[in-house]
């Protein structure tokens, strides 16, 4: 398994619009992936269930993958995660 | 893949399924249908009768906003093998109901239920350290 840690960048926070693009970039990749915020984990392939961490903008969160394509599976996550979902410019 | 019609008074039924795009994207065979307060009941009837052969006609799951309201009276005679009615339609529903759309009929209707119910939280005590989910 591989484990991640990333801030939250874009100022709505893990939003809907923001949930449901992290699930169909991890609906890619074969590896059960996760997403940790304080003391929950969720399913990163629910968008229901990532709206249920409310983690905010500036909140740390743990992507983890566990599978045959779990290195490339975190790389494409923290891709958009850093990238604010693609909401806000990069710095 | 299942159809899936919402069905409501007013335009709460067209404006849910704009939402529900906004979040999730384009998504086929996914139709909202208002029913006018002023309703003939033959007429909603037909209106009902298309927007399922446009879902598909077969496996088409119908969310309607309450149940005993006019919307969802008007939408059960429809329910058969092929069209399954749940009611007390939100966006957490019709999320969930289009992330699983290839799954059966009857389990896409049964787990739509469920989250439905596990959506209606108190947010506040769900934001509390070991709090809710």
């Amino acid at each position: 398994m591989k484990r991640k840690t990333l801030k939250v960048v874009n100022p709505l926070g893990f939003h809907a619009r923001a949930a449901a693009k992290f699930v169909a970039e991890a609906s890619r990749f074969d590896s059960q992936i996760s997403v940790v915020f304080k003391d929950k984990e969720m399913d990163g392939k629910s968008i229901l269930g990532l709206l249920l961490l409310a983690a905010p903008q500036g909140g740390s969160i743990q992507v983890r993958a566990n599978g045959r394509d779990e290195a490339e599976a975190i790389k494409a996550l923290t891709a958009l995660v850093a990238a604010g979902f693609g909401e806000v410019p990069r710095a | 893949m299942i159809g899936i019609l919402v069905v409501t008074h007013g335009d709460v039924a067209r404006e849910l399924v704009n939402a529900l795009k906004m979040i999730v994207g384009e998504q086929e065979r996914v139709l909202a249908l208002s029913i006018d307060w002023e309703v003939d009941v033959d007429v909603a009837k037909g209106s009902i009768g298309r927007a399922i052969t446009q879902c598909g006609r077969k496996d088409v799951l119908v969310l309607t906003d309450m149940f005993g309201g006019t919307p969802t009276n008007l939408v059960l005679p429809f329910a058969d093998d092929d069209v399954e009615v749940v009611t007390g339609v939100n966006l957490p529903m019709l999320i969930k109901a289009c992330q699983i759309r290839n799954r059966p009929l009857a389990e896409v209707a049964q787990i739509v239920c469920e989250k439905g119910r596990e959506s209606v939280q108190i947010a506040g005590s769900l934001l509390k350290p070991g709090g809710g989910a």
